[in-house]
């Protein structure tokens, strides 16, 4: 990193200052620890997942009424992106089914620690894929599908299955969860939104990992396996890469992990780890919440029909105006403005640096953004769960007599209010992380305001699309 | 690895009771919601049950697209819809309409078909272009004589009676004559009292008028003296005076779910189902002939030429190749008069037609 | 937080308070519109209906391809429209900002996304949300301007 004066004012993995430890908590503590933690979590999630898969497969194909489309698209994503996310980070890792099968036939067994080595082929996975692209472009593929994929049962289990299916060959081929880590197109976006929860997971004392000779949490131990994720707990600075497993909490003989409570945020300021492909899914997600906005939620019709693939010209003009804003258009306005920051300031940090490491203060603004996009359909939509609990698979089942609840939008009268709170929140903290990135970059304070300034007009440019799109 | 006896055994513990979640989650959940659904819930049910499917024709129309039950036997029908709001109903003559069935939704009706006959499921709702073809059959037969011919598929003695008089039905039919001013059925009626014994016998009687068209009537009138203008208001009071109240309410009701998509609510021809037949070149007539649009029945020219005998026979008979369907199976020749004297509501007085 | 930042921020919350609240004048005088209204998979033809407040809406409702519905958020309108078959609505356009109409009926795959705007004229709920972003962002930066250093997001 080539910076011109840098200020690491704290240690990495001290950013900020409020920390709770929650794992003082005897019973978290032990909870954590067991065995049992993760998998009975994943498999309470996997019944569910079951369950959609079924639906998908021989329910009714009216997406509102199977249990497929209703708890994976409105009822799962409302929970990802408005609770687990921002607060509890890669929460979702921890009990995702999908990497389960996988997982347990490599380590042939389910809770207990199987002596030995991982049983996998043991490749080395590709240097240059030790990054998030292909979780952009995955997430991008799908993108350009979302009208099929979110309205359509049968698409949407085989797209679970196809996700089990990837994650159990790749863990013939790879130790560990590479398909987490490397592939799952949900993933990447998780990990970076993630570094604004308020949940971490960090060594209480780095120096203890540093003596530490046998690295336990790495290679694993009698009770515990070596960190799926492939990360070195005592190297963790940020949340992007811990899929909360549990493991290392259960290996640490030196009862050196820590699950912290912290205040938002406080990752987006670590400069070490930023990287081009997180700058990209973090301009990539903004650019979707705006694209979904205007293509799901808005009124034109000629839209939807592309990207519902009335035809097939249509779909391809989608394809290709969806990707040359999401690749091209908003990323090259951004690296302009990261080029009116750096004429601002009056530094001389390459340029490259500057548009990866701004890119950062565009996750609070795209969360809120997302979270604002989510209100729009989750409150208007949410009878339809209450619904399908009785009738999941749309036969005529009544097991709770709640089948024919009608729909009917909830609390519209608060949504704009909220979409509105949300992306002034939004706007106010990225701009506020702007200034706290341009700071690491400058000598000065007044430097580093004049810097945010361009950035400023991005935000507010950003955020003025959306009030139009839901207000306008 | 050196680990003490007492924790494997506890942990192999753990992870038998984890493979026993996996198998009933992966396998007995599965396998448990199938037989529930297709071998219990069958089994259990008290009377036979018959699932209809109803979709667009384009993926199916109704199925199964042959029922056979047998008369007295009482049975549940339960329509499931995948696709777009379809409405179900069952005719001729049995008043049995389950409304709108919308996607998702799952409507039964326990019925008991009384009288052997051919009986229509059919879609009242326009869906798609071939809305008109979604239709199956309910075969109900006598179950002391299994094989006897179904008392339904009598021929219809107005239709016999129009091919023995080699009357082609789809020859055109327009009038000589058409009215220059708007119809008034009232004036009319002052028209025909004034007449009194002085109007044309043949006129008053009924089956008169079904056999002739009111152009026909319209030259009687003329001949007998009245005024042209006077003479298509009595026309149109003797055309529509058999049409009101409760009978005028139904009958609109039955035009509009089964003939205004296409014709059009107030009957100029110009429904939306007009439309996207042409847009799909659906149901029409190939070779030169220009292509048939659905009728128009407030046009005076083609509608004042024809008969109502002529216009029952087609409607239940259908429209030969194009996208009128044949009502025959449906509707009991008594809804079919009833439905020809509603067009000639429409042609008449146009104004007072119900609207919703 | 500092008094000093508070002293500063005040009049930023004045001016919010402001733009919330100020009353504007808008004054053209009601009329009734009759509208018409289409709706297909999926869309409503017009996609935007644009009126002012006070005005008498007279919507026709039509269907031109399967069963639809019309559900005007916060309007309390819902009516089912089968095709061939003209639905007709009325209400008075009483509250200003963009109100949504949904279709109600499911009518296929993108049924939950068939959606129309109701544009009630002025727009003061659009109007103040801009105003209000102004004045957030104005008062972020003045008070970055202003940071002592040190202190971190989150920490007040």
């Amino acid at each position: 990193m080539s910076t011109q004066t840098p200020l690491q004012r704290e240690p990495h993995d001290r950013v900020g200052a409020a920390r709770i430890e929650l794992t003082r908590s005897r019973w978290l503590r032990a909870t954590l620890r067991s065995r049992a933690f993760q998998p009975a979590l994943m498999l309470v999630m996997l019944f569910f997942f079951v369950a959609a898969v079924l639906a998908g497969l021989v329910g009714t194909p009216a997406g509102n009424h199977n249990f497929a489309i209703v708890f994976v698209w409105i009822v799962w994503w409302a929970l990802l992106i408005v609770v687990m996310v921002p607060f509890f980070g890669r929460m979702w890792c921890t009990i995702c089914p999908i990497p389960g099968p996988g997982e347990w036939l490599q380590r042939r067994g389910v809770v207990r620690r199987t002596p030995g080595r991982l049983r996998s082929l043991g490749w080395r996975w590709p240097h240059r894929l030790r990054n998030i692209w292909l979780q952009n472009a995955g997430f991008l593929a799908l993108a350009l599908f979302s009208a099929i994929v979110l309205t359509r049962p049968d698409v949407t289990a085989w797209l679970l299955l196809g996700m089990v299916l990837l994650g159990v060959v790749l863990s013939v081929f790879y130790d560990n969860r590479v398909f987490c880590r490397y592939v799952c197109p949900v993933g990447g976006f998780i990990g970076l939104y993630s570094l604004t929860s308020t949940i971490e997971l960090r060594v209480k004392d780095t120096r203890v990992c540093m003596d530490h000779a046998t690295k336990d949490c790495v290679i694993g131990t009698p009770q515990s396996y070596g960190c799926p994720w492939m990360v070195f707990p005592g190297n963790l600075g940020r949340d992007a890469y811990c899929g909360l497993c549990t493991e290392c909490l259960k290996a640490c003989p030196k009862d050196n992990i820590a699950l912290n409570l912290r205040p938002f945020g406080a990752d987006l300021l670590v400069a070490k780890g930023r990287r081009l492909d997180e700058a990209y899914k973090a301009l990539i997600m903004l650019s979707c919440a705006l694209l979904y906005s205007a293509v799901l939620l808005g009124p034109w019709g000629w839209i939807k029909d592309w990207a519902n693939m009335a035809t097939f010209a249509g779909w391809t003009t989608y394809a290709a105006g969806f990707l040359a804003i999401a690749v091209l258009g908003v990323p090259g306005v951004f690296w302009l403005i990261a080029l009116a920051a750096r004429t601002a300031a009056g530094v001389a940090v390459p340029i490259r640096r500057l548009f990866v490491d701004l890119a950062y203060s565009l996750v609070p603004l795209g969360l809120t953004g997302w979270i604002a996009f989510t209100a729009g359909f989750v409150l208007v939509n949410g009878t339809y769960a209450v619904s399908v609990l009785s009738d999941p698979f749309g036969w005529g089942w009544d097991l709770f007599g709640t089948r024919s609840v009608p729909w009917r939008p909830i609390l519209t009268e608060v949504v704009t209010v909220t979409q509105v709170a949300l992306l002034l929140v939004g706007l106010a903290y990225s701009v506020v992380v702007a200034y706290r990135i341009a700071r690491q970059q400058t000598a000065s304070e007044a430097q580093a305001w004049r810097g945010t300034l361009p950035v400023s007009g991005f935000l507010c440019a950003v955020t003025l699309t959306f009030l139009w799109l839901y207000l306008g | 690895m050196t680990e003490r006896p007492t924790r494997t055994a506890g942990r192999t513990r753990g992870e038998i009771v984890a493979l026993a979640a996996l198998v009933v989650i992966l396998v007995g959940f599965p396998a448990g919601v199938l037989l529930y659904q297709f071998v219990v819930r069958p089994a259990v049910a008290d009377v036979r049950t018959i699932d209809l499917l109803a979709r667009v024709p384009e993926t199916g129309g109704i199925t199964p697209e042959t029922i056979k039950v047998a008369a007295g036997e009482p049975v549940r029908l339960r329509v499931s819809v995948p696709d777009v709001t379809h409405g179900i109903a069952i005719g001729p003559g049995l008043a049995l309409d389950l409304g709108h069935v919308d996607p998702g939704q799952v409507k039964e009706v326990r019925v008991t078909f009384e009288r052997p006959g051919r009986y229509t499921v059919y879609c009242n709702v326009w869906c798609s272009p071939n809305h008109w073809r979604m239709r199956s059959t309910i075969l109900v037969y006598d179950p002391a004589r299994p094989d006897a011919a179904l008392p339904s598929d009598a021929p219809d003695p107005v239709i016999e009676s129009l091919a023995a008089r080699h009357v082609d039905l789809d020859a055109p039919h327009e009038a000589p004559a058409v009215p220059a001013r708007p119809f008034a059925s009232e004036r009319g009626a002052r028209v025909v009292d004034r007449l009194g014994p002085a109007l044309p016998a043949d006129l008053a009687r009924p089956e008169w008028r079904r056999r002739h068209s009111p152009a026909q009537a319209w030259a009687r009138l003329v001949a007998a003296g009245l005024a042209r203008d006077e003479a298509w208001d009595a026309v149109a009071h003797l055309w529509v005076g058999a049409l009101d109240g409760a009978r005028l309410e139904a009958v609109a009701t039955l035009f509009r779910k089964n003939c205004a998509a296409c014709h059009g609510e107030s009957g100029d021809g110009r429904g939306p189902g007009a439309a996207a037949l042409a847009a799909q070149g659906i149901g029409q007539h190939g070779g030169a002939a220009a292509p048939k649009k659905p009728a128009a029945f407030t046009r005076a020219g083609s509608m004042l030429g024809g008969t109502s005998e002529l216009y029952y026979a087609k409607v239940r008979r259908g429209g030969m190749g194009t996208g009128m369907p044949s009502w025959g199976p449906v509707l009991t020749r008594d809804e079919t008069w009833m439905l020809v004297d509603y067009l000639w509501t429409l042609q008449f007085r146009p104004a007072r037609a119900p609207r919703v | 937080m500092t008094r000093a930042r508070l002293w500063l921020l005040l009049p930023f919350g004045a001016l919010a308070l402001v733009v919330l609240l100020v009353p504007l004048p808008f004054a053209p005088a009601p009329v009734t519109r009759e509208l018409t209204v289409v709706a297909r998979q999926f869309a409503f033809e017009p996609p935007v209906l644009r009126v002012n407040r006070g005005d008498r809406v007279r919507l026709t409702l039509e269907a031109s391809d399967v069963v639809h519905g019309l559900h005007v958020d916060e309007y309390g309108v819902d009516a089912r429209v089968e095709p061939g078959i003209a639905r007709r609505v009325e209400f008075v356009a009483d509250r200003a900002g963009k109100f949504r109409y949904r279709c109600s009926v499911s009518c296929g795959p993108l049924h939950p996304f068939m959606t129309g705007e109701l544009v009630v004229s002025p727009n003061l709920p659009f109007v103040r949300a801009v105003g209000l972003t102004l004045v957030v962002l104005a008062a972020t930066l003045v008070s970055l301007r202003r940071l002592p250093p040190g202190g971190a997001p989150g920490t007040t």
